[in-house]
């Protein structure tokens, strides 16, 4: 038996795969519960709410769930904490395997759009482009929102000692309107960018895989292997490719994802008009 | 000492042992300690914890309400708050207070907030009361108007015996589910103006300042993303056509 070609390069740790595919599940839940009792007046909503026992059980997945991704956000950043190069800290922020926006990624935003329209060149990305550090960090403010709100609304009556009753007025809104945020960003733009386009379709499995192809990400993210081999540290990152199996996998996996959000979204914006806001 | 002396007052009434010293005090100079102590009891104010428990509007309203709180002085009264004399935005004459002009111009201060009108027992709430009667209280908790507001005569929310007047809500109605509720808690705007229109900036300013505020960020990344993502998508599809361009060149 051959051994397996090292033809890919290792992006993510399991760590953070694994921190990704736990969002996955979580947001995915919390969507559909949470779109649920939104949508309770219509057959959809209720159909939706069925799945998890029904309007009240559907409420008691949604706080606990709730708790779970609190604790995932909790994890994480304790897990930046000991992943941030403390000694070079803070310049080591702003170097470029680190995920902190700096002014490179807006003009590398303005060359895209340049390349988009077709009078300019494309970027030369690094590591981490621009919507990926969006992604990243539209998820790192909307959790401790999302988890506020919720909080306050999961405990009115503890809350109201705090805050005015009012605000719970207030608190519910902001849990809508962000949550729908999150929602029409990743079932619409994050999917089509990160498995939709001809790049990366039918799927990018990066994110579960770990690695990605060193030709496609030679070829998306050239200052970032150019980095590497310079600094001959490209090798040490090469892997091989999954099994095809583990691979059917992640494709069954990927694909249920981009499924149930694809109907949560449709489901969303056909009923959004028998909905008593 | 013989028993008659001890146990035999004056007039021949049968005494005790006490209370035959306290006739030797009444009869001698100590009387006028005992006199102090009952005037001091008298003097002192009603605020010995001993009478509170039947003196104190605190305790008896609580006795009769449904919450756990706990609940200061004014909320059990009007203290410096005047009810119904005056109408809010309005000052007619040179004194402007009428109770009478006030129980007939404003309905929220009548004990029966639908008096006077015409055919009243033939009308649905939702026949005036259509945006009041579509709310997450009615629509998501399946609540009736009459579990909160009460049979007739249904007192306006301003009324000061009414179970809706903002120092006794929280425990006359909001309790009745939310057990526990507060005084703070009471003031959810259960009725939830729409927080997109513009007459909601004056009702309740803070929701529709942070509703705009949350809609302008949704709509300001679906305005960069958006076409961002279409962009993109459609480029690519002419990635494919450079690069084979390219190859025919090199002769690939």
């Amino acid at each position: 038996m051959t051994p397996k070609k090292a033809d890919r390069i290792l992006r993510f740790s399991p760590a953070q795969r694994l921190f990704h595919v736990t969002l996955i599940l979580l947001f995915l839940t919390q969507g559909a519960t949470g779109l649920g009792r939104m949508y309770i007046e219509t057959a959809w909503g209720k159909g939706l709410v069925s799945v998890f026992g029904g309007y009240e059980a559907s409420l008691t997945v949604h706080k606990y769930v709730g708790f779970l991704m609190i604790c995932g956000f909790a994890l994480h950043v304790l897990y930046l904490l000991f992943r941030i190069n403390w000694r070079e800290f803070p310049a080591s922020l702003f170097k470029p395997d680190s995920i902190v926006p700096q002014v490179k990624d807006l003009q590398n935003f303005f060359q895209h759009i340049a390349w988009f329209l077709g009078v300019g060149r494309a970027p030369q990305f690094d590591r981490w482009g621009y919507w990926e550090k969006f992604d990243y960090w539209a998820v790192f403010w909307g959790i401790p929102l999302l988890a506020v709100t919720g909080l306050i609304l999961a405990y009115p009556v503890g809350s109201s000692t705090f805050l005015p009753g009012w605000f719970l007025n207030v608190a519910l809104w902001i849990h809508r309107i962000e949550a729908m945020l999150a929602m029409v960003h990743v079932f619409i733009i994050h999917f089509f960018i990160a498995h939709l386009r001809r790049h990366n379709f039918p799927m990018d499995r990066t994110m579960f895989e770990g690695s990605s192809s060193l030709e496609a990400t030679r070829d998306e993210k050239p200052a970032w292997i150019a980095r590497l081999e310079q600094n001959g540290k490209l090798e040490t990152r090469l892997v091989s490719e999954a099994s095809p199996r583990i691979r059917l996998f992640y494709y069954l996996f990927g694909y249920a994802a981009l499924g149930a959000g694809v109907f949560l979204l449709v489901g969303g914006i056909v009923n959004s008009p028998y909905v008593t806001w | 000492m013989g028993r008659c002396a001890l146990w035999w007052g004056p007039d021949g009434v049968e005494l005790g042992e006490k209370q035959t010293m306290l006739m030797r005090h009444i009869n001698g100079r100590r009387i006028w300690p005992t006199i102090v102590l009952l005037f001091g009891l008298v003097a002192v104010p009603t605020t010995l914890p001993a009478q509170e428990e039947v003196s104190s509007a605190i305790r008896r309203y609580k006795d009769r309400e449904a919450s756990t709180g706990f609940y200061e002085q004014y909320e059990a009264k009007p203290f410096l708050q005047r009810p119904f004399i005056s109408i809010p935005g309005v000052r007619r004459g040179f004194f402007p207070y009428s109770p009478s002009a006030a129980q007939v111009r404003i309905r929220t201060r009548l004990a029966d907030s639908h008096q006077g009108l015409k055919f009243y027992w033939n009308l649905r709430c939702e026949d005036c009361h259509a945006k009041e009667t579509k709310d997450i209280h009615t629509v998501r908790a399946n609540l009736t108007c009459r579990q909160c507001h009460g049979g007739e005569p249904i007192a306006g929310l301003q009324y000061y015996y009414s179970p809706f007047n903002l120092i006794r809500r929280h425990a006359y109605v909001c309790a009745k589910c939310h057990e526990g509720a507060s005084a703070s808690f009471a003031s959810y705007v259960v009725h939830t103006p729409n927080p997109a229109m513009a007459s909601t900036r004056k009702t309740f300013p803070l929701l529709f300042y942070v509703f705009w505020a949350m809609v302008a960020l949704a709509g300001g990344t679906f305005l960069v993303f958006l076409p961002h993502t279409v962009a993109w998508g459609i480029r690519e599809l002419f990635v494919k056509a450079e690069k084979t361009e390219d190859d025919s060149e090199k002769g690939r």
